[in-house]
């Protein structure tokens, strides 16, 4: 469908550096999140996009042509907001077909399409209900619909799911990407919630203070972060220090941490300190006989149902937390052996340069 | 036990006293009315309360006398224009405060309501100078002029608060969907701000309809508002007419709510 590029995007309110040297891009039919906590600039990158916000410095280009000087209402990208943005005084058939009423469509086909995303969102028999009289995620589906009804270049969504609960969250969140994939349709996805960001995209730019610290697909955003930032916000971490790192060849490095001496992957061209990222799920407590990675002291355990997350202490102070099946034999106390999936874990600075 | 139940007589005390205040309330609010309203009625020769006896004398007696009745007329047709003017401008000078951010904002603000808090006889007289400088003194149009500018901050006030309710993100999406300001504007703003519009067109149309100081300094020569004919009246003749007069103008208030709150439903202006 199409290309997007956004290009070293700066924007400022007064002191506040809200975008820094933004750099995206969303090939044809992908799916791009901007994930950060509040205040990091995703929002503002989607307003950029949207034409609701001029940046002071930089490029946005559809399909290769600059399209900064465009006005919102002439980029023909759909958007679908937070708070959905419903108009309250008209009903679901009206918000659905506003946009192309305003394109004097004829009205045989105004009547087709709108009861087509009416069938896309399943909203059947609800067309002439306000929206007040519809619940959140039903609106939230309209609000989908009255985007996807205009056939757009590109879809903007601006955390769709942050006012549902988590039960429609689910439901609206596949449906999203289902429509997203059906209609080949480019979008750029705005969240705080990294478990969505992983499972709806092709590709994730974390942000931070108004950059992107990191942009790749969630996989390596997970499994291969850039710096601790990322780490942090993709998942459950554990974060072993290295006081120094020997390498070994190509991102391989020798390292000391823990307490074990270990040979492990990690971001090309690391010199002097370093944090070794180990995810709760690379570690397991060691079979009586095996070898362990990390030898420690039990510190807390916490019966959870599906399975039982302990704290181990290890000898050089750092800490790591793990999920053990649920009747494992564990006491606050014990010394614990621990195996790590060494292809798993990950060598990274504390702060990506 | 006890404690709970003291607690719950406590809270009955305070909500029959809270009962009381507002019936005192309202009875404090509609004495005025009712009295003049009852004296309007009476059969007897002097505005008084209660009213002696039932009669529609006075009514007969106030549609009778031209000056009073050119004075409705006059005082109709001012505030009926003062009511569309007014509430035009207002609604673009509230479009246009909304568009302004930060310290600029507060100051138009207070520009805009700048009639509300200078007293209305300096108001008066400074306008009585300006009219006669272009023109326009003792004439209707100079009037006109006068009771818009005082029912401006009114209608401003009103349509700025409905518009403040309708959140920006509305525009955002109607913009995204193709349309221009304007057609957002007619298609959904208008529409949701419009029983703010409405109310303020009441406030601009009761306040025109209520001007004394300004309308006494500014009237046409020749012409009278009804506050002006009625104290004219009232000078000479204590004679509850007056009150037949007063009975008029709030039953031609309130066929004015009525009418709004029909055609807008005025209860989801509050």
């Amino acid at each position: 469908m199409a290309t997007v590029e956004a290009i070293k995007l700066h924007k400022r309110y007064g002191d506040f550096v809200a975008l820094d040297d933004v750099t995206l891009n969303a090939e044809s039919g992908q799916l791009v999140t901007l994930l950060g906590p509040s205040g990091c600039g995703k929002s503002t990158t989607l307003r950029c996009l949207a034409g609701f916000l001029d940046p002071e410095g930089g490029d946005i280009k559809l399909d290769g042509d600059s399209i900064l000087k465009l006005p919102s209402n002439r980029r023909g990208f759909g958007v679908v907001f937070q708070n959905y943005a419903l108009f309250p005084h008209m009903t679901v058939a009206e918000n659905i077909g506003y946009g192309l009423r305003l394109r004097k469509c004829p009205k045989p086909e105004l009547v087709r399409r709108v009861g087509e995303a009416v069938d896309l969102v399943r909203l059947n028999g609800l067309e002439d209900r306000l929206p007040r009289q519809i619940s959140g995620g039903q609106q939230q589906r309209v609000a989908l619909a009255r985007a996807l009804v205009m056939k757009p270049r590109l879809l903007l969504l601006d955390e769709p799911l942050a006012n549902l609960d988590a039960r429609l969250r689910d439901e609206v969140r596949w449906l999203i990407r289902d429509l997203q994939q059906q209609s080949g349709i480019t979008a750029f996805y705005v969240t705080h919630d990294q478990s969505e960001a992983m499972a709806m995209s092709d590709m994730v730019a974390v942000m931070k203070s108004g950059r992107v610290a990191q942009f790749a697909t969630p996989r390596e955003i997970y499994q291969k972060p850039v710096e601790r930032y990322v780490a942090d916000f993709t998942g459950e971490a554990n974060f072993l220090s290295c006081q120094s790192v020997n390498a070994q060849g190509a991102g391989q490095y020798a390292i000391q941490a823990g307490g074990a001496a270990l040979t492990v992957a990690g971001v090309p061209g690391l010199t002097g300190r370093a944090e070794l990222l180990v995810r709760p799920e690379t570690l397991r407590l060691a079979a009586a006989g095996e070898v362990a990675d990390f030898n420690g002291r039990i510190v807390k355990s916490a019966f959870v149902g599906a399975s039982l997350l302990c704290e181990i202490a290890l000898p050089d102070g750092g800490v790591l937390k793990l999920t053990a099946p649920p009747n494992t034999p564990v006491h606050v106390g014990d010394a614990a052996a621990v195996v790590m999936d060494r292809a798993q874990a990950w060598l990274m600075p504390e702060v990506a340069p | 036990m006890s404690a709970a139940s003291a607690t719950f007589g406590g809270q009955r005390t305070i909500g029959l006293g809270f009962s009381l205040l507002i019936i005192a309330l309202y009875v404090f609010l509609l004495m005025p009315l009712l009295t003049i309203v009852g004296a309007s009625f009476t059969s007897g020769m002097m505005i008084e309360f209660p009213p002696q006896g039932f009669s529609l004398k006075w009514y007969h007696e106030f549609l009778s006398r031209k000056d009073l009745v050119d004075g409705l007329l006059m005082s109709l047709r001012v505030a009926a224009i003062t009511a569309i003017v007014t509430t035009t401008i207002a609604m673009m000078a509230a479009l246009a405060g909304q568009a302004m951010a930060g310290r600029m904002a507060g100051w138009f603000q207070l520009g805009m309501t700048l009639p509300l808090l200078v007293p209305e006889l300096l108001t008066a007289v400074g306008l009585l100078f300006f009219l006669y400088k272009i023109g326009l003194g003792k004439t209707v149009l100079g009037l006109q002029f006068g009771h818009i500018l005082m029912a401006f901050p009114y209608a401003y006030v009103s349509i700025t608060a409905a518009l403040r309710q309708v959140p920006s993100s509305l525009e955002e999406a109607s913009s995204s969907m193709g349309a221009s300001s304007w057609q957002t504007f007619r298609l959904v703003i208008l529409p949701l701000v419009m029983p703010g519009v409405a109310m303020g067109a009441i406030f601009a149309f009761i306040n025109s309809f209520d001007l004394y100081t300004i309308s006494l300094l500014l009237k046409p020569i020749g012409g009278n508002t009804l506050p002006l004919a009625l104290f004219d009246f009232l000078t000479y003749e204590f004679k509850p007419t007056a009150a037949a007069a007063a009975t008029l103008s709030i039953l031609l208030s309130l066929c004015g709510v009525v009418l709004v709150q029909r055609l807008v439903g005025l209860q989801r202006a509050f």
